[in-house]
């Protein structure tokens, strides 16, 4: 009776427990019919497990830095889907566990598995393969090319590029559209030292492969996505080279297939593209390693994988649904997963990071700045020296603080020796309440200014790389910086090169703020005018609207091929303008935006000085013998200086530091060449290495340039006062 | 030739109208003054004349030339503004300077006039200064300075001694008229000032209402006002106005009665002006009243007195002795009698007229 009673219990403890056991938590990115898709098959592996499973979908591009926060504090999911690519990352940042012995190698196919290893283990259960492939119009193509001699010969009847007919479309100036001709020509990505490599034969091959499409005429200019997929549906350009994702975006109207793209005649290689490679990664903090492993596991093999290729149209790592009927019926996948064979997984290799922005500067010079093979692989040679310049030494860090002590007690002993006899109580009696009066104030300045100042002041002296910790070099940044290290000065990435730009950009745009604004003042203030109310509303309009929205609009407006100027442009019997191509045009376009934000304000500064001259100035002017012109020189413009300094001065510095429009519009284009001193600093940060240090090099250095600016500045005022 | 004609110049400023058919002829070399109470249009008529007003209706010719819709800088005039205006941002000098630069003269020749008028002005030592470092007078004679220089064919001054103290103002007064005779240019002149108006003009131009009242020498304007506006406007203490009856030969009112050797004709009821300077308290006269106030200038002065026909201002001569309450009789000078219409509006006889001016029915 007792046993029985304490066997009932035990058994309702583990019945509780059971029940109260949390679900998997599973984190994923997926939309449409792949979400759908992984619906069912977790629901599937409730029902035969058992166990619950919440789904969590994430916005992409928040994914992982959600997972870089929310695994180590243990808020994380259990399982989570991502493609493979991040694999170094996570394995460093501790996120991931290893697959267990659920893993068989033979159950992927066989390139599957390769992208998931590091450091001599499996790190998740391979999903869905992505990876490059020809789509081709059946209609003008019945049988896809097998060599790329076919490939010319079909390319050179199906392109007349006068008609606007092109053979071929793809994104051109992206690297990883690149890569299958990289390898094709037998190229590899990185030398004998694991170092990034842009010269050779095969670059230069496959460079010079590239150019001539382009040459002659069977590739459209400047092919951007959405640009590849209008014209496939308009039947303008019969082959297309993309992944998976753009068979959704085919019109149903087209007549289409799929093949593997063609291999290299000269040297027999297949154009191999990348292989990306989605995979179940269980989490390295997760509470139920075993129920993880085995979500991870189901989803990769079997039900999960017929289910995720079945309903969710994604190619399956796994080889028992390729030999299943339904996913063998199916074309799409079928011929992906004979893509794949030939694709190479993606490395993992934070190396790999580096390469994406001297190759996409080489590409943008060869298709569309005239540059030579050879010539555009060594321009992306010296970008990526350029960004990746090798670490500083190490600085003694002993002098510094030494330094710093000594400068701390200078200052102590100057305060000391210069403060007042009186005491303080005496002289301040309500220091107190004039001290809690001014504590809000003093913490906002304390926090949002000095904390942030000092800490970019410090971060300067130091160099950090990705991978790597902080690390003191003292002042070798700045003298990289200052020496221009690396590159010549005149060359985008100098700092000399781009404060240039910067004092241009300023200088530029400060004198058609006032033009604009002050010649708009002069017509507002006209008290004949009917509606002047109207008016000034709506053109105050720009300057009320968030900068970065009028900034989003512009960048639509120069579009090449979609954008409002240049249909304006083609109306007249103008060339469409490729505005962000050319340094002029960029520039101009940056210009122009930023114009059109920045007139309001100087139009409100003159028209209220405006009217604070005495209209019998004028008067007395005009019986003196003045023109018009004569008063507005002789008269407006002196009087409204001492109200316009001010704003200038400030309208300048709001300028120099403009980022928004910088970042939105050109963003840099062509090849960092309109970037100004902060677009500058926060690539440095952010796309560049993580070299963190070295913007914040930069930034101390803008600080210096502003501080040496409003100093001088300050003179003129005050002696403008006097 | 500088003259200026106005002719029957209208100006309104939205509904309310300003200037109402003025007919004005400033003849060349003319220091022509206009006086009139404060609103009546005379900075308007000044700014009609330099263009920067154009009127309604009417034209105005300079030189026998139409500069209806010339621009101002093209009329060749200057003009000193009652506000002074002038440029902030520039020296005495620079200011002085600015409209002769602008009409291209050496330099040299800009350096002489600026000092020859800073001289004359008593500026000379102010001329590094920025207006707003200057008093109101000193302001004042920069902005004369400013037209000075300038040597235009007509100069406009609106005002331009009003702020500066009695004895600068005699002094600059003076310097005026020697100006006006060494230059010979014609000059308009707006003042408030009854003495500035006499002794500097050559005519005086009477405004009241937007309209000309009148427009004569000063004596002219004095001895035979054309109405009882001109005539109040004119002279200090103001003429006495008292209404009276016509009886034949007399005029006679409330407890007084005057003979009038001239017929009137058929009028009855008109309105006698006498001037203060005309009336003596004395020991006997047509007039008793009592004192109600006494203004002496030294030993003589002038007496406010309450008489039964109303109040009336006399002058007393040395070695009368008046008091404030004092019954006193006061008699009129002979051939000082003024009589206009009881309306006010027309003058019928002045002192030495032989017939009426105006013939007004009974
Ligand atoms: N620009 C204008 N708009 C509307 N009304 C005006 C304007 N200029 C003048 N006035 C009006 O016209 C009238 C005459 O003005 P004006 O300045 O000519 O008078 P004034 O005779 O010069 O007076 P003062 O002796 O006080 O200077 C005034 O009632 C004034 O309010
Ligand atoms: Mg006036």
């Amino acid at each position: 009776m007792n046993a029985a009673r304490t066997g009932a219990l035990a058994l309702l403890l583990v019945a509780g427990a059971a029940a109260a056991a949390p679900p998997l938590r599973l984190w994923h990115a997926y939309r449409g019919a792949e979400e759908a898709a992984l619906e069912q098959a977790v629901k599937r592996f409730t029902e035969e497990s058992g166990t619950q499973v919440e789904l969590l979908a994430l916005p992409y591009d928040a994914f992982a830095s959600k997972l870089a926060s929310a695994i180590p504090h243990g808020v994380g999911p259990d399982v989570f889907l991502y493609a493979h690519e991040k694999l170094r990352s996570f394995r460093e940042k501790g996120l991931l566990a290893r697959a267990d012995s659920r893993l068989v190698a033979a159950d992927y196919l066989p390139n599957a598995l390769p992208a998931l290893q590091l450091d001599g283990a499996t790190w998740g259960y391979p999903l869905s393969l992505k990876c490059l492939a020809l789509y081709y119009d059946r209609d003008r193509v019945p049988s896809p090319p097998a060599t790329t001699d076919e490939w010319l010969l079909q390319l050179e009847q199906l392109s007349r590029p006068e008609d606007g007919q092109f053979g071929l479309a793809y994104e051109a100036g992206d690297f990883y559209f690149h890569a299958p001709f990289l390898f094709g020509f037998g190229g590899t990505l990185f030398d004998g030292a694991g170092h990034a490599r842009f010269t050779g034969k095969p670059m230069e091959d496959s460079l010079a492969f590239v150019l001539g499409l382009h040459r002659r005429g069977y590739l459209p200019e400047e092919a951007s996505g959405a640009l590849v997929k209008s014209l496939f549906n308009a039947q303008r350009v019969a082959m297309v080279i993309s992944g998976p994702w753009f068979a959704g975006e085919i019109s149903p109207e087209m007549n289409w297939g799929i093949a593997p793209l063609p291999s290299v005649s000269s040297t027999g290689l297949p154009l191999a593209p990348f292989l990306g490679v989605e995979a179940a990664f269980v989490s390295s903090r997760t509470q139920q390693a075993e129920g993880a492993q085995s979500l991870a596991h189901f989803l990769s093999v079997g039900d999960g994988a017929y289910l995720r290729a079945t309903a969710g149209k994604q190619v399956p790592a796994d080889t028992a649904s390729h030999r299943t009927d339904a996913v063998k019926r199916d074309v799409f996948i079928s011929r992906f997963k004979d893509a794949a064979l030939h694709a190479v997984p993606m490395p993992h290799d934070l190396e790999l990071q580096k390469m994406w922005e001297p190759m996409k500067l080489a590409l943008r010079g060869l298709l569309q700045g005239g540059t030579t093979p050879e010539a555009a692989g060594a321009l992306a040679d010296r970008r990526y020296r350029a960004l990746h310049r090798p670490a500083p030494p190490d600085a003694p860090v002993m002098p510094w603080l030494w330094g710093a002590a000594v400068l701390g007690l200078a200052a102590a002993g100057w305060a000391f020796s210069t403060r007042s006899r009186e005491p303080f109580r005496k002289r301040y009696p309500e220091a107190w309440r004039g001290l809690a009066y001014v504590a809000p104030a003093a913490v906002g300045v304390v926090v949002l200014i000095l904390v942030p100042f000092s800490v970019g002041i410090g971060l300067s002296l130091f160099h950090h790389e990705p991978s790597g910790a902080y690390r003191f070099v003292g002042l070798s940044n700045f003298t990289d910086i200052l020496q221009s290290r690396g590159y010549a000065i005149t060359e985008p990435l100098s700092f000399y090169f781009t404060l240039f730009v910067t004092v241009a950009w300023a200088a530029i745009n400060v004198v058609l703020h006032v033009g604009i604004g002050l010649l708009l003042a002069l017509v507002l203030k006209d008290p004949l005018l009917r509606l002047r109310g109207l008016y000034r509303v709506l053109l105050i309009l720009p300057w009320a609207i968030p900068n970065y929205i009028t900034a989003l609009m512009w960048k639509g407006l120069f579009h090449r091929q979609f954008g409002a100027i240049n249909a304006l442009l083609v109306a007249v019997g103008v060339e469409p303008v490729s505005w962000f191509t050319r340094f002029s045009t960029a520039f101009a376009a940056n210009v122009v935006t930023n114009t059109w934000l920045g007139f309001p304000f100087m139009m409100v500064v003159s028209l209220g000085a405006l009217q604070s001259i005495p209209q019998d100035l004028y008067e007395a002017a005009e019986v003196d013998g003045a023109s018009k012109w004569v008063q507005f020189r002789r008269i407006t413009l002196p009087l409204l200086r001492p109200a316009l300094l001010p704003s200038v001065i400030l309208g300048s510095v709001w300028t120099f530091n403009m980022f928004n429009i910088i970042y939105l519009v050109s963003g840099g284009e062509p090849g960092g060449a309109t970037d100004i001193l902060v677009s500058e600093a926060y690539r440095w940060a952010f796309q560049r290495n993580e070299q963190y240090g070295f913007a914040a090099a930069y930034s101390v250095l803008i600080f210096a340039v502003l501080w040496l600016y409003t100093t001088a500045t300050k003179r003129l005022t005050a002696t403008e006062a006097a | 030739m500088s003259d200026v004609q106005l002719t029957n110049i209208h100006k309104s400023f939205g509904i309310t109208r300003i200037v109402k058919g003025v007919d004005l002829h400033v003849r060349s070399g003319e220091f022509l003054v206009m006086v009139g109470p404060s609103g009546c249009g005379k900075t308007t008529l000044l700014r009609l004349i330099s263009g920067l007003e154009s009127p309604d209706i009417g034209d105005v010719h300079m030189g026998g030339v139409r500069v209806t819709d010339t621009p101002p800088r093209d009329r060749d005039v200057a003009m000193v503004f009652q506000s002074y205006a002038l440029y902030p941002h520039m020296t005495v000098r620079e200011n002085l300077a600015f409209g002769l630069e602008l009409r291209k003269l050496p330099r040299k020749e800009i350096q002489t006039r600026v000092e020859e008028a800073a001289g004359q002005l008593e500026l000379a030592h102010l001329l590094d200064r920025k207006p707003k470092q200057l008093s109101g007078g000193q302001r004042q004679r920069v902005a004369m300075g400013r037209a000075l220089v300038r040597r235009p064919r007509v100069f406009l001054f609106d005002e331009p001694l009003s702020n500066l103290d009695t004895a600068l103002r005699v002094q600059m007064r003076g310097e005026l008229a020697r100006l006006h005779r060494k230059l010979g240019a014609t000059m308009v002149y707006v003042t408030h000032d009854q003495v500035e108006a006499m002794t500097l003009a050559t005519r005086v131009a009477v405004f009241n209402g937007g309209k000309l009242q009148q427009v004569g020498s000063p004596l002219e304007l004095y001895n035979a006002p054309t109405n009882q506006f001109v005539a109040t406007f004119l002279g200090s203490p103001s003429m006495n106005f008292l209404a009276a009856r016509r009886e034949s030969g007399t005029l006679s009112g409330p407890g007084f009665s005057l003979p009038c050797g001239v017929d009137l004709g058929e009028v009855k009821d008109v309105k006698v002006g006498l001037r203060p300077q005309d009336l003596r308290v004395q020991g006997d006269g047509e007039f008793s009243g009592t004192v109600e106030a006494v203004e002496r200038l030294g030993s003589d002065g002038y007496a406010f007195l309450q008489t039964a026909a109303g109040p009336l201002v006399s002058r007393f001569d040395r070695g009368t002795n008046v008091q404030v309450g004092d019954n006193v009789k006061v008699c009129l000078l002979s051939n000082a009698l003024h009589v206009f219409s009881a309306d006010g509006e027309a003058a019928i006889l002045h002192p030495g007229d032989e017939r009426p001016r105006v013939e007004v029915p009974a």
